[in-house]
């Protein structure tokens, strides 16, 4: 029995060049065994690649840092935000993006900054967020990157990889309510000014000092991932559609009194009517007559109702009237019926005049067609009897 | 009958052309409003399409109400010669007469009249149509120049009156494109084809038919009695300074109708285009 397990000098040479081998091997074909870029995808197991937790037993340690470059980089991961993480949570392992080490000591980064670094990881994200990555690069900060600005955001500008939390609900698909009051933040890493005009209007008050999760954040009027430039004319010639997502369903307005019937009345006004026309036959040609921003504003949208700024009040409509009709006078602003229909309480004259060609129209010309209906009776009668007229 | 039938001079050349520049400015207005009013409709949509989107179709809008207001500019200088000058009777002017006819006509139709009401130069239904396009052409007018020019006219009435305007200058719209339709439609192209527009004759048939009054009137000669040259001459004297001044009062009004305001025309370029704090976001 001792016979079988005692080996001598030279087979513990070969059995360990065996086993080596085999190591090497495996290190090999783990490290270059490609992260499939299907949606769902699992590791198949954690046993053939370094575990989380190896990687976590250096990364956790605070302040931990490297340079690259002349730069900076801190590599330290707080596992408590690391285990919520939704990466986490689908059992992402820490190669699967950091794909280029393999074991310890680290290869050497090949980039000379941080950013660059950052960047090294892009096509990572598209491996599994493969729609996602995709729409990216019709994005105007895509397009802003593509001009050669290597700070326009790429995904992990927004979504740090380490410690995103799961955005959309399991089952719905839906963005979560904390997501939502999330994502104003989120832009405000770089659009700061925007953000602090949001804060201060109808809708982003509601939802950062209410956490009212029913208010339009920043992507619900630009867009998440294929965020388009809003300085177009197609994007201007779109806004009342764009509002009127909200703002013509019942059931989201309901729960704040406000009318569905915005657009339509908008639509049925000189200037709404030639904004659709423009719209659905020219989407790309421009047009000056106004859109819901230019009178409700864009970032900085107040409660028609406020005193200071509500542009339901008529000296504060007549400002924004002013921007295309510098000439406008007092009495002007009531020439656009403030979403109204007419009515006997709200633009009496309006429902009138309308009511009048209700009955008139049909009155005068039901009239002519009586009598030219008994005009052909008589010709034919006539003719029949051989009667000349 | 004779081979040759004896005609008579209904409408002169120069009260056709009037004519024709009226129906042909009254044709794009309506073909260049109505999508305008009714926006949605698939045939507005193709007019669109055809004519080169909204803001061409405005604008042969607005020249169309600008030639239809020298042809109605033309016709009160027109008129006003034939009254104060040649002192022809103003046989378009409604009479009580003209109502009795309507009923008498409508009574015969339906069989309640043995005779069919004998009319002069302009029958009934004629002067209906007539006074209905002096009745549109002020409304139409009208609400056009508040919806042409709303600053100027808010300056003085309340701004309700400008989608009241335009309330009534679309009802109105409606109102004399179906009548047309309906009424001269049926008067002067169906019932019997009226050359009168076209070659300015009726034949004597038509004549009796039509305009028996009128016709025993020129029978009798005393239809088309001009006054003598020196009479035309001396009222010449006096209408002609008044003409003219009339015609600068017409014109500076026409003018203002078009020029009062630039700011509602003039093309502004897309406010978000132009610098807003919102476009100068600080994009990293």
């Amino acid at each position: 029995m001792q016979h079988r397990i005692r080996l001598r000098p030279p087979q513990i040479w070969t059995v360990s060049l065996i086993l080596g081998f085999g190591l090497f091997i495996f290190a090999l074909t783990s490290s270059i065994s490609p992260v499939q870029a299907a949606p769902g995808f699992q590791p198949s197991s954690q046993e053939d690649k370094p575990d989380n937790d190896y990687c976590l037993a250096c990364h956790q340690e605070a302040g931990k840092t490297t340079t690259i470059g002349d730069e900076t980089l801190a590599i330290t991961i707080n596992p408590t935000e690391f285990k919520l993480s939704v990466h986490n949570e689908e059992a992402i392992a820490c190669v699967d993006c950091h794909t280029n080490i393999q074991g310890f000591p680290h290869r050497k980064v090949e980039v000379d900054t941080l950013r660059e670094f950052t960047l090294s990881f892009l096509e990572t994200c598209g491996d599994c967020h493969e729609e996602e990555y995709t729409k990216t690069h019709d994005s105007v900060h895509q397009a802003a990157f593509d001009k050669g600005n290597q700070n326009a955001p790429v995904c992990m500008d927004c979504h740090n990889p380490h410690t995103q939390t799961r955005l959309t609900g399991k089952s719905s698909g839906e963005l979560t309510p904390s997501a939502r009051l999330k994502i104003p933040t989120t832009c405000a890493q770089c659009h700061e000014d925007i953000y602090n005009t949001y804060r201060s209007s109808v809708h982003g008050k509601a939802l950062t000092e209410e956490g009212n999760v029913d208010v339009p954040t920043c992507i619900d009027c630009h867009g998440v991932h294929d965020i388009q430039d809003p300085t177009t004319v197609t994007f201007r010639n779109s806004t009342p559609f764009l509002c009127a997502t909200c703002h013509t369903d019942e059931d989201k307005m309901a729960k704040y009194h406000i009318s569905t019937n915005v657009l339509n009345s908008y639509v049925s006004d000189f200037h709404g009517t030639t904004v659709k026309l423009f719209e659905e036959q020219f989407p790309g040609q421009p047009t000056n007559k106004p859109v819901c921003t230019d009178c409700h504003g864009v970032h900085d949208i107040s409660r028609p109702s406020d005193p200071e700024t509500g542009i339901g009040m008529q000296e504060n409509l007549l400002v924004k009237c002013q921007r295309c009709h510098p000439d406008a006078t007092a009495n002007f602003p009531a020439a656009w019926m403030s979403h109204y229909e007419p009515s006997p309480e709200h633009y009496p004259i309006v429902y009138y005049v309308n009511l009048f060609y209700k009955f008139f129209i049909p009155a005068v010309l039901g009239g002519m067609i009586f009598f030219v209906l008994t005009d052909i009776y008589r010709r034919i009668v006539n003719r029949m009897k051989g009667v000349k007229h | 009958m004779n081979t040759v039938t004896k005609t008579y001079m209904r409408f002169p050349l120069a009260r056709r052309i009037e004519h024709w520049i009226m129906m042909l400015s009254f044709t794009l207005l309506g073909l260049t409003g109505l999508p305008q009013r009714f926006p949605d409709a698939s045939l507005s949509r193709s007019i669109l399409d055809v004519l080169g989107g909204i803001e061409a179709l405005r604008t042969i809008h607005h020249t169309a109400a600008i030639v239809m207001m020298f042809g109605t500019a033309w016709h009160i200088l027109v008129m006003g010669y034939s009254v104060f000058v040649m002192r022809d009777q103003m046989s378009m002017l409604p009479t009580f007469q003209d109502a009795k006819d309507a009923i008498q006509a409508l009574l015969y139709n339906v069989g309640f009249a043995k005779t069919y009401p004998q009319m002069g130069r302009y029958t009934f239904e004629e002067k209906m149509e007539y006074w209905a396009f002096v009745w549109g052409a002020f409304v139409m007018g009208a609400t056009g120049f508040m919806m042409w020019n709303p600053i100027t006219a808010t300056q003085y009435l309340p701004g309700e009156l400008v989608p009241a305007a335009k309330a009534a200058h679309g009802g109105e719209a409606v109102l004399a494109v179906l009548a047309i339709i309906i009424w001269h439609m049926y008067g002067v192209h169906i019932k019997r084809f009226n050359k009168a527009m076209f070659n300015g004759k009726l034949n004597e048939e038509e004549m009796l038919h039509e305009h028996p009054l009128e016709l025993a009137d020129i029978k009798a000669g005393i239809a088309d009695r001009r006054p003598d040259a020196a009479t035309i001459r001396k009222r010449q004297m006096i209408y002609y300074p008044i003409a003219a001044l009339l015609t600068i009062a017409m014109l500076s009004g026409i003018y203002g109708f078009i020029n009062t305001e630039e700011t509602a025309l003039t093309t502004i370029p897309p406010i978000s285009v132009v610098s807003t704090p919102e476009s100068g976001s600080t994009t990293p």
